[in-house]
């Protein structure tokens, strides 16, 4: 995950190093078809491991999962076929207003604070200074560990009662004590560490800044733009397509966080269910209560909300985000 | 034809391969199955909860149990309790569980009524069980489990901090009140980020025990409902609250940051616990310059102090596994061999089978355990019968809520709304 990006973000500025597709496609069919047939097969057969792995271990049980959620499931015992009352359920459950709010909460705050902080630390490392290879690295480190068990459990002892995060807050008059035993702050902790591991942006957006062409800073330069201005009306929609990248990938991986808060808050999303995410409660469901039927209801409708808010992203990019190159703007 | 010679050689080799893995897996699904000699020996798991000590003692005694039975090796896994759940509630669902396992009480019926227990009638030894100890093993009539070892409800306390501040040890008969007053009066004699007592109303065990005292109980007696209603969870969970204002038990903000408990950390003066815990951490609150002591649990009720023999745990087979006879003889040697006995000593509490009994050497703290529970044993009476398969996750959501109450996120009498409505969805899922 942290290094697929970089190869699949879409380059800032579409250039012309590929020449039109369907001219020297056409003329390979015309001259060899067979041997493209054959050459089709060879490519299938190599990808025959990820298409079995993607059938069994994806495609499969999401399938199964989506017939379990029309039925009352128990891990144990089996269930029968309830239609939709999963579903109608939820509505009636309060435990699902709880854990959407916690998410919510969670995807607006870091989202954007760790968008914000690996632009501005991207623009830092584009510039050209000796050493900047030692930098780039080690701010991107975090985000090689960051999901791990271990740094939760740092985590958890950085914001503890008492712990560094507490001291260093009580020199300025704090009085909340750690964030592990605070609910009304504790969410911040997991922000923070999503915060901290914004290497996989970073890079994308070095790669975005790298692109934007120097001659455009130039001439808005000799017409006496200062930098704030060349950042708006130059980078900002330069990387337009970058940013947009960025928001879709963090936002949707931001809704699925599981892992750290399931280390840090528990099952119970403790402290008070402050910490419970939705997909912390799918998890209670499914193997504390082991309310198989009902837990996949709930991750089905964690299905349908990503993808809604993709869709809207994409419709409002529309109008924000400018490809160069392309002149429908 | 000799075309390719690489890829015959390749097709030879898989052959070679296949048939090997057939031949290996005829063997091992033959009629005879390993012969359960030296060379060919038979292969059991057994699994525990519990921490590095256990383990190391365990597997002590598992090697002397092998050296004694040439023919099995016993392959041991352990984790702490709420992991070592998580983990065999999924192998529970793919039908991978261990031949020989710890079981808890309070799961007994989610295992046992799904038949992935073998009924253990005429295959481990019963004759030996301390009085009474073998009801809690059965589940509607059928023997599923063995108590490996016994605990009751307690009162853990610091003598030397209660004496100290002028308090009189607790005794039998003892009351919430009194006990109440006794926590005010240590806590303002310790000051300072050290409380004389925990609170303990947001354990199902302590108000099972509550509701004991007043003839009532947790569940009905067919364990498809709660036996109380909302009214009364809100007055269990208010019954600390007055001490919980004033400070005098530590705020949740402290206790969720606990690692190894308050009696342990040197900052707590007591606590409603299980008996056998007392061993455990009396060491440690010496090494601190304490004291620990056992006395019966405030009661509501000086002639019925609502306390019942709980095996603290059991040893279950698997009914599954291939190999009964040698899981069995496994759980006859850790219950009954003089010399195991001896290696495990009361970790896992008082032995319960009277060969256990004989041979364990007690150190004064399981001295003092064993001295209390013959203290109580007039106050005992009939265990509940095997609470119903939901218990875990209602016990879970019974911590839950009552931490909602304790941040003053909700009122007990909402906290006590959600439970049942919670509480009524997770036990008609068992059903």
């Amino acid at each position: 995950m942290s290094a697929s990006p970089s190869t699949t973000a879409p380059p800032a500025a579409t250039g012309a190093e590929a020449p039109p597709a369907g001219g020297s496609r056409g003329a390979a069919k015309r001259r060899t078809p067979i041997s493209r047939r054959g050459e089709r097969l060879v490519g299938y057969t190599f990808m025959t491991p990820w298409i079995i792995g993607s059938l069994v271990f994806t495609v499969g049980p999401m399938l199964w999962s989506l017939y379990l959620s029309f039925t009352d499931y128990h891990l144990l015992l089996g269930g029968e076929f309830i239609g939709v009352e999963n579903y109608t359920a939820m509505l009636d459950d309060p435990m699902f207003a709880r854990a959407v709010k916690v998410t919510l909460m969670y995807v607006l705050l870091a989202v954007p604070l760790k968008l914000v902080a690996s632009l501005a630390v991207a623009m830092l490392l584009t510039q050209s200074r000796r050493g900047i290879g030692f930098y780039r690295a080690a701010f991107y480190m975090p985000s090689l560990i960051a999901m791990s068990v271990g740094i939760a459990i740092v985590w958890k002892a950085l914001f503890a009662g008492g712990g560094p995060q507490d001291q260093f807050m009580s020199w300025f008059g704090w009085e909340g004590g750690g964030f592990i035993g605070n609910p009304s702050v504790s969410i911040l902790m997991l922000v923070l560490l999503s915060v901290w591991t914004f290497g996989a942006p970073m890079v994308i957006f070095m790669a975005g800044l790298l692109q934007v062409p120097g001659e455009l800073h130039e001439a808005a330069e000799v017409d006496g733009a200062g930098r704030w201005h060349r950042f708006v009306h130059i980078t900002i929609p330069m990387l337009s397509p970058v940013i947009f990248f960025n928001v879709l990938m963090e936002t949707v991986h931001a809704f699925q966080l599981f892992g750290p808060a399931f280390i840090i808050g528990g099952t119970a999303g403790g402290p008070a269910w402050s910490t419970l995410f939705y997909t912390v409660r799918i998890y209670a469901l499914a193997f504390v209560d082991l309310r198989m039927g009902y837990a996949s209801a709930w991750a089905w409708v964690l299905v349908l909300a990503v993808g809604v808010v993709t869709l809207v992203m994409f419709r409002a990019a529309k109008n924000l985000v400018y490809y160069a190159g392309e002149d429908n703007r | 034809m000799m075309r390719n010679p690489h890829g015959l050689r390749r097709r030879s080799l898989l052959t070679g391969a296949s048939a090997a893995a057939v031949l290996a897996a005829a063997a091992a699904c033959g009629d005879d199955g390993p012969a359960g000699t030296a060379d060919d020996p038979i292969e059991i798991s057994f699994e525990w909860w519990g921490d590095a000590t256990r383990a190391e003692i365990t597997k002590e005694a598992i090697a002397l149990f092998e050296q004694k039975n040439t023919g099995i090796k016993v392959k041991t896994n352990f984790a702490d309790f709420p992991a070592y759940w998580e983990g065999m509630t999924g192998r529970m669902a793919s039908q991978d569980l261990p031949d020989v396992f710890q079981m808890d009480y309070s799961r007994l019926r989610q295992f046992g009524s799904t038949g992935l227990l073998l009924p253990l009638e005429g295959v481990v030894k019963t004759d030996d069980f301390r009085e009474g100890f073998l009801e809690t093993a059965k589940l509607d009539g059928k023997l599923i489990a063995v108590p490996a070892a016994g605990n009751t409800l307690g009162l853990i306390y610091r003598a030397d901090w209660f004496e100290a501040h002028g308090v009189t040890p607790p005794a039998p008969g003892y009351s919430w009140d009194q006990y109440k007053a006794d926590i005010a009066t240590v806590t303002a004699g310790l000051g300072g980020g050290k409380w004389g007592g925990g609170d303990w109303a947001g354990q199902y065990h302590f108000m099972e025990l509550w509701l004991r005292q007043q003839g009532g109980s947790f569940y009905t007696e067919d364990g498809k409902e709660l036996a109380f209603d909302q009214a009364k969870l809100a007055e269990w969970w208010q019954t600390t609250a007055d001490l919980y204002a004033a400070g005098d038990v530590p705020p949740v903000e402290t206790t969720i940051e606990w690692t190894e408990g308050g009696l342990v950390q040197d900052l707590l003066a007591s606590e409603i616990g299980w008996d056998n815990f007392m061993p455990g951490s009396a060491p440690v609150v010496e090494e601190n310059g304490g004291t620990l002591a056992l006395a019966a649990p405030p009661s509501l009720d000086p002639a019925n102090l609502g306390l019942y023999l709980k095996p603290s745990m059991q040893l279950v087979i698997s009914a599954a596994t291939e190999q009964a006879e040698a899981s069995a003889k496994l759980i006859d040697f850790l219950l009954g061999d003089p010399e195991a006995v001896k290696i495990l000593g009361t970790n896992r509490g008082i032995p319960a089978t009277n060969a256990g009994l004989e041979n364990v050497e007690l150190d004064p703290y399981a001295q003092a355990v064993l001295d209390y529970e013959a203290s109580v044993s007039q106050y005992l009476t009939t265990p509940p019968p095997a609470p119903p398969a939901a218990t875990g996750a209602v016990e879970v959501k019974f911590g839950e809520l009552y931490q909602q109450v304790q941040y003053g996120e909700m009122t007990p009498a909402d906290a006590a709304e959600l439970f049942f409505t919670e509480a009524a969805t997770l036990l008609a899922n068992e059903q």
